[in-house]
């Protein structure tokens, strides 16, 4: 069969790299959904690791970390929250990036 | 000028997401609630997004054979900030104690660290709950804190107000 292709598009998925139905512990809502604060879902909304591994959308550990009571602790375990820089960190902007790349047209 | 109204109307928008922020997350707590129906703990949902009851019973435990009663009072930032707890009567409903705990005061108030310090947004009502009732079946001291007569005569209408000494880990 001899097939012409005139036109394609590209397209991606992403989600982010944790199991489909965990969710955020502080707004429960799901990690490839946005804080409970945000409409669009990605960059706008990432993900942070702790060095304790719990994780939590951004927006949400920030807001708890900003209450005096929090001490800085984790919600989960309660040992000092630090974010995980680097590869672990889930960045959004490198996922966006990347999406953007696959973004073909005509 | 353009931009104060921009700043205000910002304001406008992210105090609109939080309080949108609560409710979502208290909707998905009541509708479990509503559906796990817990061991003797029945919860009572009120119009008020913001307020509910829950009645309590103990099984196993000489000291509570009543049913008792607590008031939830949810905060605007919550999950942020604990629900603030009371244990309370009501005589329509035949409620007529409060429980005798050396952590609970005879007004009702409630010296536990997970409704101050302790708190954690990963807790939840359903979770705070059970935290009340096994802190009732533990017990084996049929006593008031020892500063309840004090405590009960001064005690704001909030207990959030107090500054509880948390001072026995162990009961």
């Amino acid at each position: 069969m001899l097939v012409d292709i005139l036109e394609w598009n590209g397209v991606a998925t992403w989600s982010w790299d944790v199991p489909s139905e965990e969710v955020c512990g502080i707004c429960r809502v799901s990690f490839d959904a946005t804080c409970s604060n945000c409409k669009i879902p990605g960059d706008q909304c990432p993900l942070v690791v702790g060095e304790c591994t719990h994780r939590f959308h951004m927006h949400c550990i920030v807001k708890w970390l900003e209450i005096e009571t929090s001490k800085n602790l984790c919600p989960m375990c309660r040992r000092s929250f630090k974010a995980v820089h680097g590869e672990k960190q889930l960045g959004g902007s490198q996922v966006l990036s990347y999406i953007e790349s696959f973004n073909f047209e005509g | 000028m353009t931009t104060s109204i921009l700043t205000s109307t910002l304001q406008t928008i992210k105090t609109n997401w939080q309080t949108m922020s609560v409710r979502q997350r208290l909707l998905k707590e009541y509708r479990t609630l509503e559906h796990n129906n817990l061991d003797g703990i029945n919860p009572i949902l009120t119009e008020n997004l913001h307020l509910l009851y829950a009645d309590i019973k103990i099984f196993d435990n000489e000291l509570y054979q009543d049913t008792y009663r607590v008031k939830i009072m949810i905060p605007e930032q919550y999950p942020y900030v604990s629900p603030v707890v009371i244990f309370m009567k009501s005589t329509e409903d035949n409620i007529n104690t409060i429980p005798i705990h050396p952590h609970i005061y005879s007004n009702g108030h409630i010296c536990l660290d997970l409704l101050g310090p302790a708190w954690t947004p990963i807790q939840t009502i359903n979770s705070l709950l059970i935290s009340l009732q096994s802190i009732l079946a533990s017990n084996s001291r049929n006593e008031r804190p020892s500063d309840d007569e004090k405590y009960v005569a001064k005690a704001p209408k909030n207990p959030s107000k107090t500054r509880f000494v948390y001072h026995d880990e162990t009961i």
